[in-house]
C-alpha cells in the first residue's frame, strides 16, 4: 500500500468548469489531473483517499464486472449512500455500465431497524431497482428489505469485488441519458424519484460552478452533507469533480455528533467552498465550547453556502459572532435557493457580500400577499435574499390561476430552464401536475421577487423541513390514523419556529378519554414517528371535531397551524414568533 | 476501565442514566432518578436524532469508547444501551 496522502488543492491540469457533455466526459478529464477526494474519520484523520485517476479507473473496472451480470442498459441500480469511496465508484461505475444509479437514505435511527427497512423496501419498489448495494453493515437490512421484491442481484462492494470481469464494450452513456434517480423530494409513503439527465445535471453544475460559486483552481471544497441529498450528491461531488476541484468529507453522522470536525476539516487543509442547511450552523452554534474555537482558522473559508430550508438570519448571525475570531467573515454567507427537481440550484445571493434581508410590512403582507419595504421597523418582517436566478433560468411568479405577478408580489414560484428533471420516476400523474408542456416547473414553494432576487417566504405547501430534511405532514397524518380510535381526517401536522429550529407538531382528534390511555397513545406515537423520521416532534389530544376545516371539509394544517401558535401566544404571551414561516394568503 | 465484570453494570447503568437525564429535561422534564433500565430512550425521554447523537457522543467521551452508529439500530431502553457499552467495553 501507498503511504496515504491528501489530495491537493492545485491541480497540474487548467481548469474547465462543468464545459463537458457527461459526468463520464468530465470524469475522464478530472482523472488526467492530481486532484480527487479524501474521506476523513472521526478523530479528522484521513481514512481514504480517492483521486479522479484512481476513481475513473476503478469504476470502468467495476462497470465491466457490472457488465457480467447481463443487465440491459437503463437499469436501475439501487446505492445505498454511506459517505465512502465505494459509493463513489459504483456511481460512475453505473454509467459506464449504461446503469442508472439510485442513491438511497441510509439515515440510522436508534430503535429504527424496522423502519429503516421498510424505508428501504418502499424506495426499492419505487425505483424499480433490479440490482443493489449495501456497505458491509448495512447489507444485512438491505437484503431483508430486498425479500421478494426481485432483485437481480445484491451485494455488498467486496461481493461485487468478486465477480469476473466481462469482456464486453462499456456503454458511455450520451447527454440525453439519465445520469441518476434522486429520492429526496417525496414522502416515504409515496416516494418520488426525481429523474436527472446528464445534459440537466452538467447545465446545473456549469452554472454552479461558473457563475453561483465562481470556482477557481485555488478552491477545495469541504463537505459532511449525505450523497443522498441533493446538496451532498451535485453541490460537493459531482460539481467539485466536473470542476476537477479536491474535496474533503465528513460523514453525516461524525459532524453531526462532533460538529466541531467541520472547521476543523476546513482549518486543516485550507477549505475554502462549504455548503450546509441552516441547522448545520445553529449545530455549531450551540456545541462548540469558546474554548475550542481557537484552534480554528476560518480566513479560508470564501463560500459558506446555506440552503435547503428557510434561511434563519438569527442563527447564521450567532455563528458569524462566535466564529468571527477565528477569522469567519460574516461576507463569506451565500444564500441559495434549489431542489433535486432542478438538479440542485436555482439560485445564489452574490458572493462576497453576506446575507442581505429585506424588511417588509407584516401586516400587508400577511392579508394581501403583497411585499412592501417597511419603514418603521416594529411591524416588519424579515426574509433573506436567496439571490438571482442562474444563467438561463426563468422565473415566474403566478397567483393561483397560473397568471405571472409583477414583481414584491407573493405567489408560487415556477423555474425553466436546461437544468429541470425529465419528471419523476414511472409517475406520470405527479410529473405532469409540476411540469407544464412548455417546460415550466411548479415548485410549490413560495416567493416573490425583489430587484431581480427570489426571495422564498414558505416552501412547498405544508412540507416540513427539520434539519434539513423534507418531511411530509401526510406520512405523520397517515402513522397518527393507525392509533385505535383515530380516523382519516383525524390529524393534522406542520411546523412552528423555535430558538434553535424547526418545531414539528402533530394534532390528533382523539376519541380516546382516559387519560392513562391517551398518554401511553400519544408516547407510542411519539416514538413511532422517531423511528420512521428521527425527528422529536409534539403530538397533541384535541376533542374530536375541533380541528379547522377548508371550504372543500378538508382538515387545514395552515389554519390549524395558525390556531395553534394563537394559542401559544396566548399561553405563554409571547409578544411575537420569530420569524416565523407563515406563508402569504395565496393558498 | 480494563476488566469489566457483571458487577460494572450498575456502574456503567448510574453514569448512562446521568447524562440521559441531562437531555430529558429539555422536552419531558424526568428527572435523573425517573429513568430506569426499562425507560425508552426516545419515546419516555423526548430526545430527536440530534440529541440521541449528542447522547452518544457523550458516552462515547465518558466511557473512552468508540459507539458504531448501525448499533443504534437496535437499542430501544436504557438496559439496551448499558448492555452495548459493556459489550464494547469487554471487547
Amino acid at each position: 500500500m501507498k503511504t496515504m496522502k491528501e489530495t491537493p488543492t492545485a491541480n497540474t491540469i487548467p481548469q474547465k468548469r462543468g464545459v463537458f457533455g457527461t459526468l463520464i466526459q468530465a470524469l475522464e478529464y478530472a482523472a488526467t489531473g492530481d486532484t480527487g477526494l479524501n474521506f476523513y474519520s472521526r478523530g479528522c484523520q484521513l481514512d481514504s483517499v480517492l483521486t479522479y485517476a484512481d476513481l475513473q479507473k476503478d469504476a470502468v473496472i467495476m462497470a465491466r464486472k457490472l457488465l457480467g451480470l447481463g443487465l440491459s442498459p437503463g437499469t436501475r441500480f439501487a446505492l445505498c449512500a454511506e459517505t465512502d469511496p465505494d459509493f463513489v465508484r459504483f456511481f460512475f461505475a453505473c454509467h459506464y455500465a449504461g446503469l442508472v444509479p439510485v442513491p438511497l437514505s441510509t439515515a440510522i435511527h436508534m430503535g429504527g431497524k424496522d423502519a429503516f427497512i421498510k424505508r428501504l423496501r418502499g424506495y426499492l419498489a419505487a425505483s424499480g431497482a433490479t440490482a443493489a448495494m449495501a456497505s458491509e453493515n448495512l447489507y444485512p437490512l438491505l437484503k431483508e428489505a430486498a425479500s421478494g421484491i426481485g432483485l437481480v442481484y445484491s451485494g455488498t462492494p467486496a461481493a461485487f469485488d468478486l465477480l469476473p470481469v466481462a469482456d464486453l464494450p462499456l456503454r458511455a452513456p450520451s447527454p440525453n441519458d439519465i445520469a441518476y434517480v434522486q429520492f429526496t423530494s417525496g414522502s416515504t409513503r409515496f416516494p418520488r424519484g426525481v429523474i436527472v439527465t446528464h445534459r440537466a445535471v452538467m447545465a446545473n453544475i456549469a452554472g454552479i460552478t461558473q457563475h453561483g460559486l465562481n470556482v477557481g483552481p485555488e478552491d477545495r471544497c469541504v463537505s459532511w452533507l449525505p450523497f443522498y441529498h441533493d446538496m451532498g450528491l451535485v453541490g460537493f461531488l459531482l460539481s467539485p469533480m466536473a470542476a476537477q476541484l479536491t474535496v474533503d468529507y465528513l460523514k453525516t453522522q461524525n459532524f453531526i455528533m462532533r460538529p466541531g470536525l467541520w472547521p476543523a476539516l476546513i482549518t486543516r487543509n485550507k477549505g475554502t467552498i462549504s455548503y450546509a442547511p441552516v441547522f448545520g450552523y445553529a449545530l455549531c452554534v450551540q456545541r462548540l465550547k469558546a474554548s475550542e474555537c481557537p484552534s480554528f482558522d476560518l480566513t479560508s473559508w470564501r463560500v459558506a453556502g446555506v440552503g435547503a430550508e428557510m434561511i434563519r438570519p438569527d442563527i447564521l448571525h450567532r455563528f458569524a459572532d462566535k466564529f468571527s475570531s477565528c477569522g469567519f467573515k460574516r461576507e463569506s454567507f451565500v444564500a441559495s435557493y434549489g431542489m433535486a427537481e432542478c438538479a440542485l440550484a436555482v439560485s445564489f445571493a452574490p458572493l462576497g457580500q453576506g446575507l442581505e434581508t429585506d424588511r417588509i410590512e407584516n401586516e400587508i403582507f400577511m392579508e394581501r400577499g403583497l411585499a412592501l419595504s417597511s419603514r418603521n421597523g416594529t411591524r416588519a418582517k424579515e426574509f433573506v435574499l436567496c439571490g438571482f436566478p442562474l444563467p438561463g433560468h426563468e422565473i415566474e411568479i403566478r397567483d393561483e390561476w397560473g397568471r405571472a405577478v409583477p414583481e414584491r408580489t407573493c405567489g408560487i414560484l415556477h423555474v425553466r430552464g436546461p437544468s429541470i428533471m425529465s419528471g419523476y420516476l414511472d409517475n406520470l400523474d405527479e410529473t405532469s401536475n409540476v411540469l407544464d408542456r412548455n417546460g415550466w416547473l411548479n415548485t410549490g414553494d413560495i416567493a416573490y421577487m425583489a430587484d431581480g432576487q427570489i426571495v422564498v417566504t414558505g416552501r412547498k405547501k405544508d412540507l416540513i423541513i427539520v434539519n434539513g430534511r423534507n418531511i411530509w405532514p401526510q406520512d405523520l397524518e397517515l402513522l397518527a390514523e393507525d392509533i385505535p380510535g383515530v380516523h382519516p381526517q383525524d390529524a393534522v401536522a406542520f411546523s412552528v419556529s423555535g430558538t434553535l429550529g424547526e418545531e414539528v407538531i402533530l394534532l390528533v382528534q382523539c376519541r380516546i378519554l382516559e387519560e392513562q390511555k391517551q398518554a401511553a397513545s400519544i408516547k407510542e406515537l411519539t416514538s413511532r414517528i422517531y423511528e420512521e423520521f428521527g425527528i422529536y416532534c409534539t403530538v397533541e389530544c384535541v376533542p374530536p371535531h375541533s380541528l379547522p376545516k377548508t371550504s372543500s371539509g378538508k382538515l387545514s394544517r395552515s389554519r390549524a397551524r395558525e390556531r395553534y401558535l394563537r394559542n401559544l401566544r396566548d399561553k405563554r404571551s409571547l409578544t411575537e414568533v420569530t420569524y416565523s414561516q407563515e406563508s402569504c394568503l395565496v393558498t | 476501565m480494563g476488566n469489566l465484570t457483571m458487577a460494572d453494570y450498575q456502574k456503567i447503568l448510574h453514569r448512562t442514566r446521568s447524562i440521559l437525564a441531562g437531555f430529558a429535561k429539555t422536552r419531558m422534564s424526568v428527572k435523573a432518578e425517573e429513568i430506569n433500565e426499562h425507560t425508552e430512550i426516545t419515546k419516555d425521554l423526548g430526545l430527536d436524532s440530534l440529541q440521541v447523537m449528542e447522547v452518544v457522543t457523550e458516552i462515547e467521551d465518558a466511557f473512552d469508547i468508540t459507539f458504531p452508529v448501525s448499533d443504534l439500530f437496535e437499542i430501544r431502553t436504557v438496559r439496551d444501551l448499558v448492555l452495548r457499552i459493556q459489550h464494547i467495553l469487554e471487547e
